[in-house]
Parts: C-alpha cells; structure tokens; sequence
C-alpha cells in the first residue's frame, strides 16, 4: 500500500510538466480528485512550471495583438460551468458523502435499467438488463462523473474485468429531432460509437452498456445527426476518463 | 540589473505573494471580466501573458511561424474559456501557461513521425540558448537560473527537457539513459527544489 502511494505521488511532477501519456494523466487526475496532498502538491508544481514559462518569454510577433484581438470578436465564449447541486447541499465528511453520492448514482443507473428493459431499442449495443446488472455488481465497479459543456451530466460506471461500462447522463439540454447525443469509447485506436442517447421518456435517464473498453479509454458525448455516424464529427460536449 | 544580489531579488519578490510577479497580479480580475465579454480586460490579460505564451511555444516548437500560429490559438482559447478559470485551483497564469504548453505539447506530438524539429534544451549553455538570446534577462529568468543550478545535473536536465522541450517521461528517459522510475522521481525531486527556491506558494 505504501509503495503504491508513493508512486503515485512521484507523478506529481510529471503531470505538472505534461510528461505524462495521456491515459496515465487521466488516471492521475481521477487518483487526484480522492488524494487531496497529490492534489495540493500538484498545484504548487504546477505553479512551478509556470514561472518556468514565464521565464522563456518572447516579444510576441509584430501583428499577433492585431488579429487575436479581431478574433476574439468572432469567437463565442464558453458559458460558466455550473456545478450539479445535489451532492453539495450538504455537508458530511468526505467518506460518507462519497458513499451516499455511489448509492445515489447506483440508485439512478438501477431505475435507469428498467426504463432500458421497456426502450431496449434505445441501446445499439442491445445490452440487456442482466449484463447491465452485471456492471453494477461486478466488485471492481467504479463510478465516475463529469459536467457536460452545456449543462446536464454524465455518469459512467466501469468495470475493468469485465471490459464494460453503463453510461448514462441527467439534466442534457435537450436537442431539436435532427440532432441526437451519441457516446464514444476512445482509446488508442481512434472513437467508436457506443450507442445513442436518445430521448428518455418522462425526461428521464437513459443508459448505454459499452463493450469492450479497456483500461486507459476515455467516454466522450457528442451531438450528432439523427441516427448517429461513424466517427465523431462535433467536438465532444463530455471527454472523461473511464473510472479507474 | 545583473549586480542585483540574491538577497535583493528575494526582497523584492516578497510582498504578500512571494514568486508571483507583481503583473500578473491584474490578471485574476481581468479574467473575470473577460469571462464576461469584456474586451478592453482582454486587452490587459493579452500584455501580461501573449509574451509568455509565445516564448514557451516558440521554447517547444522551435518554428517560428508554428509558434505563431500555436499562440494565436492559446490566447483565442483564454478569451473562449475565460468563465472555466478557477481561483481557486490555481493562478490565472499557471492556467494560461498550462494551456499554453498542452497545446505546443499536443502539436509536436501530432507532428512527431515527420518531425523537423531540433532537439536541443533550453538552458543549455552549449546549444546557445536562443530564449537568452532573444530576451534581455528579466527578473523572472535570472532567478529561475539561479534556481535551476540549485538544481542536480540530472533533475535539471530532466526537468528542462520535459518542461522546455516537451518529451514525455519515456523519452526523458531514453534520452538521459536512466531507468523510468529515476526520471519520475528526479523531476519530481528538482521540482520541489525550484519551488522551494523560487518560494512560489500555493
């Protein structure tokens, strides 16, 4: 236990650089949000490295002001993220919220099960709610959470044995008949489609089981045509790492 | 500037933020008028950081027109994504220059197979460094050298190599001939030192 805590904590440099792969920095991050010294060490490393960078400053080119500053009246900018209220209304110590925060989402991923057992169609991976089950349970099922860049969240549970994970999201603005979320796996090889997260009835939760995955992968939404496509052609609204 | 002592460079970096510039300290309230569409604030977020981001860029790209293009990019992003800054996890130009660094990061490794980029390291007194060349020696930069030759031979080039030139731990490694586990703990190790010694408080 202690060898496996300092190796982690040995990435803090690293990962302030940029040193690291990118699955090992996702990784990193995710160990991050649970270790809160790796976390203020991190920060201060990273502190480091920009007075690294500042050190190396240039004279900017002769016209570089010019054009950026035109850009910028072209360029929308992003909305504030709004953080989920729920898991913050209260305050317990950390373990408990934790476990109240799985519990809940577990709770969100159960209902969203029987709602996947009357929309079976809903999931282009077919799953059927003993292998969606079979996620929830598995023992090293992990669950992980990110905002969506307009709103909503995203939910994911993972197992690593058993190379699945359910992704399911909440509160997504809702998009005009023409457009429809799809989730992606992506990893090494490139994206590939997990399903389409179509309308839920009663503004409910819909849930996707992906195959397949593999240990470094990350989940990304994006907004598609109706009927989905091949490969991503939006930028996606939620890139989070497959929860380790 | 250059008979400055230690002690006097200690002294003047100590006021309330010690290692933080005293222009970067504008840079928080202008980001969140940014954030909400103000354009003159943007003005004095691009004279405080457009000379940082371009240098470390052009430090990991080399090429000129490419680190051009790269620092447009950035700074069209720090307008874009100014209401995501948050205080709280850290200075506005440690996020700026995160961003900065991705991006130059994300560029030489799209580029690596057909790659003409020199492999040389900043700070490296035998490749003539071209920052040090280029800029007139602020503040800034003699006391990160100072701090940096506090620092081991083997966490400073470490340290120099993925930070300036951009390599990976893999490739630090393979390039310095030591095992994995030795170059995560020496950056580790020299990056504690340069914060300990440029006393950045965070």
């Amino acid at each position: 236990m202690r060898a496996w805590r300092r190796e982690w904590h040995e990435l803090t440099g690293g990962y302030a650089l940029d040193a690291l792969e990118p699955a090992e920095a996702a990784a990193f991050e995710h160990h991050m949000s649970r270790c809160r010294s790796c976390g203020t060490e991190a920060r201060g490393l990273r502190e480091t490295a920009a007075r690294l960078g500042v050190a190396a400053a240039m004279p900017p080119p002769d016209g570089m002001q010019e054009r950026v500053l035109a850009a910028t009246y072209r360029t929308r900018q992003l909305p504030p993220l709004i953080s989920p209220e729920p898991l913050r209304t209260r305050r317990r110590r950390p373990g408990i919220r934790l476990s109240l925060a799985i519990g809940a989402a577990v709770i969100a991923a159960v209902l969203a099960v029987t709602q996947v057992i009357t929309w079976q169609h809903l999931t282009t991976a077919r799953a059927s709610s003993q292998a969606v089950t079979a996620v929830l349970t598995a023992p090293d099922a992990r669950i992980g959470t990110a905002a969506g860049e307009s709103g909503g969240t995203v939910t994911v549970i993972a197992s690593a044995a058993k190379h699945e994970a359910i992704i399911t999201t909440a509160g997504m603005p809702a998009l005009s008949g023409s457009l429809v979320y799809q989730a992606w796996v992506m990893g090494q090889g490139g994206a590939r489609s997990a399903g389409l997260l179509g309308p839920a009835p009663g503004g409910g939760t819909d849930l996707i089981l992906a195959r397949g995955t593999r240990p470094g992968d990350r989940i990304g939404i994006t907004i598609e045509p109706a009927g989905g496509t091949r490969q991503p052609t939006t930028t996606p609204l939620v890139n989070m790492p497959l929860p380790t | 500037m250059a008979g400055m002592s230690t002690q006097r460079i200690r002294d003047a970096g100590a006021g309330g933020n010690p290692g933080r510039p005293d222009h970067e300290r504008d840079l928080g309230p202008a980001l969140a008028q940014v954030a909400r569409g103000d354009h003159r604030a943007f003005e004095v977020v691009y004279r405080v950081l457009a000379g940082p981001v371009y240098g470390l860029v052009r430090q990991v790209l080399r090429d000129p027109a490419q680190s051009e293009e790269v620092a447009q990019e950035v700074l069209l992003e720090i307008w874009r994504t100014a209401s995501r800054y948050d205080p709280g996890r850290g200075s506005p130009a440690a996020w700026a220059l995160t961003i900065a660094h991705r991006r130059a990061i994300d560029r030489v490794r799209s580029e690596q197979a057909c790659s003409r980029r020199e492999h040389r390291t900043a700070f490296d007194a035998s490749s003539g460094d071209e920052v040090a060349e280029a800029v007139e020696a602020s503040l800034d930069q003699q006391r990160v050298r100072r701090c940096l030759d506090g620092l081991t031979t083997l966490q400073r080039e470490s340290v120099t190599l993925a930070y300036y030139a951009g390599y990976s731990y893999p490739q630090v490694a393979a390039l310095l001939g030591v095992a994995l586990g030795t170059v995560k703990t020496r950056i580790r190790d020299g990056l504690i030192r340069m914060r300990d010694c440029m006393e950045v408080t965070w």
